[in-house]
Parts: structure tokens; C-alpha cells; sequence
């Protein structure tokens, strides 16, 4: 491919709208295909989502440059792992490394985190509010039921299905290494694949067969859950129910371990 | 957005001026300081007086040795903070300390001189989570609203964020604290202890040009320092390292501590700024606090702005005053607790060195 003053990939990404900024990347919805190249025509293509680990101009450009590219390099790796070991991932779409761009499949659907009730993301701009008077704290308080009621299942069903899927991507050797409420999506199902949980953002992926590193995966969603859904610790049980039942017999070894997980954060009360 | 409600905050205007002492001795330094609350709403710092127990370099504070030390200026220190604050031990209305988390001896110490005072004077106790007063304190100095706290000291690494009267603990270290690892790096590479090893190690990367390859250890929202540490220590037996500079005869290719100190800062601060960029893209806020001694690094400060700015949010930091533990903001937190009917009778007023900060119940904030 010829390559002119800017990339092809930068060029794609200035035809895309960006919909949001995530803690490293921002999001941009675009079209890959007929071609990006041509003008206008293009509307009906598919949709795929671009994740653009952009320049952190705070880090070194050094530590940045290898970072970014291992990052892009390692989630391309752990998503395609994914889908051969039949995990519920978004498919992908492009990769270019050097330049922080990854191209996935675009997912029709709200994040769990919202269906729950944690907020979403990327509503962070309407918060501010400048004229917030000193001592009053803004709290939000949105009714669960009629999130999800759209997606015809339940709370308790949706932590069945995380809990599958987790286990599914363990088993495979996958850890995630950011599992979050908001890291997992479902897929409306009204979209042509149907309801599904899918889970999103492998940034801090790696391929690992210790039950250490499973269970302290399981532990950074324990501990997701109850600082965005403090109202709902609950429902993580659920989540473990059915990661136990796809686990089988690997269940006790991690079980054991989450335990032990449990008890290493710092300054703990303990006995003895 | 659905639903969202303001809640009127829980604490009242003080009828009258309301004045407390605060009394900090939770690792190397002893610090107190008098704060009043007027009926206008206003907090006036009256004073502020600290002592830092210095060790020789190479050497780390000994938490008898400490305790030996604040029990030698702890009166001192008192009845400074007392006469430039122009108050008699009569006119407060709480005596504040430190119940934890630091180090055992050094607390026990403080806390018995409180306990006489409570005593002597007849004065209510008020015990206060030691991380909690360094976000009250930066909430008060600083005007924060409702912000991402980074929390990094010698003894403590956490990313806080507030709901529902609770300071939650998003992320932290999983085994040092991002303090604890500077100065151990600068004992290895002998830098003085005078005013700070923070300082020292901050002043040196000011000279380093090279970055070293060392391990990034983000997990989720924890981030690990120990292995780190580790790295950087193996650099200075590497045959490139030269501990007084490049020689004459030297080319390029050498390793000086100033090198190790700016690779230590860049790759550490940069996990820092991560995990809180975490925290805020998780919780959609955009001010991010930053308190604790290592708070007071212009370096780190320098990048939380250049990441704050990224995100259209932007960074509250404070100088060496109330950022390095102090007692004034003691006084502040045990003060809002006060004024909340909190007090510790004085069978309850022990320490404790494990003491988490979502571990305290919020009642002063809705």
C-alpha cells in the first residue's frame, strides 16, 4: 500500500467519529468497508468500533512507544485466543501495532455497568457542574429493573451469564487482567447474533495456566463490584455459582486461592 | 440522567468557633497543629508546627528509635503549635490524634500524650484514620469538590474515590508503597535523608537522561512496586554503572544514579498516573486530588496536570506543608468527626497499625 505523509490508519481515524475517551484510549466508530478511502458512499458498511491508544504526552515517549505497541499486539493476541476457544469476544477487524490503532467488531448493546445501575462511562461531562454548591455531594440513584427489562433477562440471569464466560475464558488460559462491569457488554437481542454477554477490552490481557493469576482475576471483579455497585454485593455470588458449575473440578484449586487472594491487601485487620 | 439527586451534606454550620488540636506521630515525623472552624463556614489553619526524626543516609527510621524521638519533642512541639497559634490548651474544644495505620511505637507514643492532655484539661479525644485526614485536609486547602484521591506516602499507595459516606479504595500497592520504594533506592545509592530522600531522588532525576528499561506493573486498577525496586537495585552491580559519574575514558553507554533516579520517577509515576486515569474513566469524575508525601513530587504533579488536561479535568496538589504528614489535618478530619457528636472515650483510644481507609464511616459528607 502506498503510503503517503500520514498513515493510512491515521487517515481512518480522522473520517471516524469518536464517540468516547477511555482511561487509555479513545473510541471511534467507523466503516471499513466498501473502502474508507473513497468519499461519502460509504454509509452502509459495517460498523466496527477503532480503539486508538493515543500518545500519553505524561509518560516518556519511550515507555509510551513499547508500551502502546504491546499493549495493541497483546490484545489482538488474547482476543483471537478468545474466539477459537469459543469465548463470546468482539471479532477483529484490523490491527496496526505502531500506530496504537485496533479494529473490533462493533457491538450493539450497553455495558453491564449500566444496565446495573453503576452509571455509564462516558457521562462524565454532564456531571460537572461548577456551580455545585461546597458542601453537597451529588449521589445517583437509578432503577435497576428497567434497564435490563429491555433485554428481557434478569440480574441474577446476566451474573449467570458473566460467570460462564469467565470460566470459559479461564479455561483457555486467558486472564484478563481488568475485569470490570464496565468491560463486559450485552448484546441486544434484537442485533443478529442475539443476546449475548460479551466481553470487551483485553488491554491487560495475557495467557497464564497458574491459579494465582485466575484468582486474582476473580478478585479485581470482586472488588469492581462492590465499589461500583455497592448496593448489589449479592449478586456476585451469582457470578461464582455459575463460574463453579463450567469450572468443574479446577473450581477447588481456585476457590482455595481466592481465599488466600483475599486477605494480601495492605493494612487489613487480621487475627494472629 | 435518571434520578440524580443532590443530598444536602449532614454537617451543620457551627453555632460558635469550634478549635481543635491536632497530634500526628503515625511514621518519622511529629507534627501538631490547631485549626479553628468559624460560624461563617471559614477554616482557619491557626497553626501548624511538625519535627522530622533524619536518619544518617543508608539508614531507614526504626520505629523505636522514632518513638524516642517523638517522645522527646512532642511537648515541644506542643506548646509551639500553642504560642503561634495564640490559644491556651483551654480554649479547644477536642483533642485530636492519630489511631492509625502506621507504625506501632511512634503512634502509642503520640497518643499517650494525648491521652494526658485529654486528662488534664478535661478535653474529648477524637482518634482519626491517618489517610483520612490527608484527604480532608486536601479537600479543605485545595477547594476539591469531588475528586479522584491519589494517596501515595512512605507507608501507603491507594487510589480513593468517595461514595456513599465512604472513602473507597479503587486501586493500591499490592506490596510497597510508592514512598517506601524511592527511599529504599535512595538508601542504596546513599542519598541524604535531610530534608527527605523523596526530595533527593526528585533533585538527581533533574540530572538523568536515560531511561532504563524497568518492569511496568499495572494490574487492573493495583500496580505492583516491589519487583521494581528489585530492578533498579540489580542496576547499580551492573558493570555500565558508575555511582560518581561518567570517567574520562567512558563512552556512552554508562549507567549514573541520576539515570536511575529519572528512569525510577518516569516509570513509576507513569503506573501512578495510570491506575488513577483508571479510577477516573471508571467513576466519570475529572479532578483528581493528590496528597501524601510523595504528593509533594513537582514531577508527579507535572504529569497528573499533562493527564488531567488530556481528559478536560484538572489536578489539585498542595506543597510540603500539608501534603508531608502534619498535624493539622488531624485537626481537620477529627474536628468534622467532632462536630458530627463522634468522640473516643478514653478506654477506646488505642492505636491500631492496620487501619483502612474504607474502613471509616463517612458521617460528615453526604
Amino acid at each position: 500500500m502506498a503510503t503517503q505523509d500520514v498513515s493510512p490508519t491515521l487517515k481512518l481515524l480522522e473520517k471516524s467519529e469518536k464517540i468516547s475517551q477511555g482511561a487509555e484510549a479513545k473510541i471511534y466508530r467507523a466503516q471499513l468497508h466498501p473502502t474508507p478511502f473513497t468519499s461519502e458512499s460509504n454509509s452502509d458498511g459495517e460498523n466496527v468500533l477503532l480503539k486508538y491508544r493515543f500518545h500519553k504526552q505524561y509518560r516518556h515517549p519511550t515507555l509510551d512507544a513499547s508500551l502502546t505497541k504491546s499493549r495493541v499486539a497483546g490484545e489482538a493476541r488474547a482476543i483471537i485466543k478468545c474466539l477459537r476457544s469459543g469465548v463470546n469476544v468482539p471479532g477483529i477487524r484490523m490491527v496496526d501495532a505502531a500506530e496504537g490503532v485496533l479494529g473490533i467488531e462493533w457491538i450493539e448493546g450497553k455495558s453491564v455497568r449500566f444496565l446495573l445501575g453503576g452509571g455509564a462511562e462516558d457521562e462524565g461531562d454532564i456531571v460537572e457542574d461548577a456551580d455545585a454548591a461546597k458542601d453537597e455531594d451529588e449521589v445517583t440513584e437509578v432503577k435497576e429493573e428497567d434497564l435490563l427489562k429491555e433485554y428481557g433477562v434478569s440480574a441474577d440471569v446476566v451474573m449467570e451469564m458473566i460467570g460462564t464466560e469467565l470460566a470459559k475464558m479461564h479455561q483457555a488460559d486467558i486472564v484478563h487482567g481488568d475485569l470490570t462491569t464496565s468491560n463486559m457488554m450485552l448484546r441486544h437481542p434484537a442485533s443478529p447474533k442475539g443476546l449475548q454477554l460479551v466481553l470487551i477490552d483485553f488491554g491487560l490481557a495475557y495467557i497464564s495456566t497458574l491459579i494465582e493469576d485466575k484468582a486474582v482475576d476473580i478478585y479485581v471483579l470482586e472488588r469492581a463490584f462492590s465499589s461500583t455497585h455497592p448496593a448489589s454485593e449479592g449478586l456476585f455470588a451469582g457470578v461464582l455459582k455459575a463460574y463453579e458449575k463450567k469450572m468443574g473440578k479446577d473450581w477447588a484449586a481456585i476457590l482455595r486461592r481466592l481465599e488466600d487472594v483475599r486477605l494480601r491487601g495492605r493494612k487489613r485487620s487480621m487475627v494472629g | 440522567m435518571p434520578g440524580r439527586v443532590k443530598k444536602r451534606s449532614p454537617l451543620k454550620a457551627p453555632d460558635r468557633p469550634f478549635i481543635a488540636l491536632g497530634l500526628e506521630g503515625s511514621a518519622n515525623k511529629i507534627g501538631a497543629g490547631i485549626i479553628k472552624h468559624d460560624p461563617d463556614g471559614s477554616t482557619h489553619v491557626l497553626s501548624n508546627v511538625r519535627h522530622t526524626y533524619i536518619t544518617p543516609p543508608g539508614e531507614g527510621f526504626q520505629p523505636r528509635h522514632t518513638a524516642l524521638h517523638h517522645r522527646e519533642w512532642a511537648l515541644t512541639v506542643i506548646n509551639d503549635a500553642l504560642k503561634k497559634a495564640a490559644v491556651s490548651m483551654h480554649h479547644i474544644d477536642c483533642i485530636c490524634f492519630t489511631k492509625g495505620p502506621g507504625m506501632g511505637a511512634p503512634l502509642v507514643s503520640v497518643a499517650l500524650v494525648a491521652r494526658t492532655l485529654s486528662l488534664l484539661y478535661d478535653k474529648p479525644l477524637v482518634g482519626v484514620n491517618h489517610c483520612v485526614g490527608h484527604i480532608e485536609m486536601g479537600r479543605q486547602v485545595t477547594g476539591a469538590h469531588n475528586p479522584v484521591v491519589l494517596y501515595v506516602s512512605g507507608g501507603n499507595t491507594q487510589v480513593i474515590a468517595y461514595s456513599q459516606q465512604c472513602y473507597r479504595i479503587f486501586g493500591e500497592t499490592l506490596d510497597i508503597a510508592v514512598g517506601n520504594c524511592l527511599d529504599r533506592f535512595a538508601r542504596v545509592i546513599n542519598l541524604s535523608n535531610d530534608p527527605s530522600p523523596g526530595y533527593n531522588i526528585e533533585q538527581e532525576a533533574k540530572k538523568g537522561k536515560r531511561l532504563l528499561p524497568l518492569p511496568y506493573a499495572t494490574k487492573g486498577m493495583d500496580i505492583s512496586l516491589s519487583g521494581i525496586l528489585t530492578s533498579i537495585e540489580a542496576y547499580t552491580t551492573d558493570k555500565r554503572f558508575r555511582p560518581n559519574g561518567p570517567t574520562a575514558e567512558d563512552g556512552d553507554d554508562v549507567i549514573t544514579p541520576q539515570d536511575l533516579c529519572f528512569s525510577l520517577q518516569e516509570t513509576v509515576f507513569a503506573m501512578l498516573v495510570e491506575i488513577t486515569e483508571r479510577a477516573m474513566a471508571h467513576i466519570g469524575s475529572k479532578e483528581v486530588l493528590v496528597v501524601g508525601g510523595v504528593g509533594c513530587n513537582e514531577r508527579l504533579q507535572e504529569m497528573m496536570g499533562v493527564m488531567a488536561s488530556e481528559r478536560g479535568g484538572h489536578v489539585f496538589a498542595m506543597d510540603e506543608r500539608f501534603c508531608i504528614d502534619n498535624g493539622i489535618m488531624i485537626a481537620q478530619a477529627g474536628l468534622l468527626s467532632f462536630r458530627m457528636g463522634f468522640e473516643t472515650p478514653l478506654a477506646k483510644s488505642t492505636c491500631t497499625q492496620r487501619f483502612r481507609t474504607d474502613q471509616v464511616h463517612v458521617t460528615w459528607r453526604a
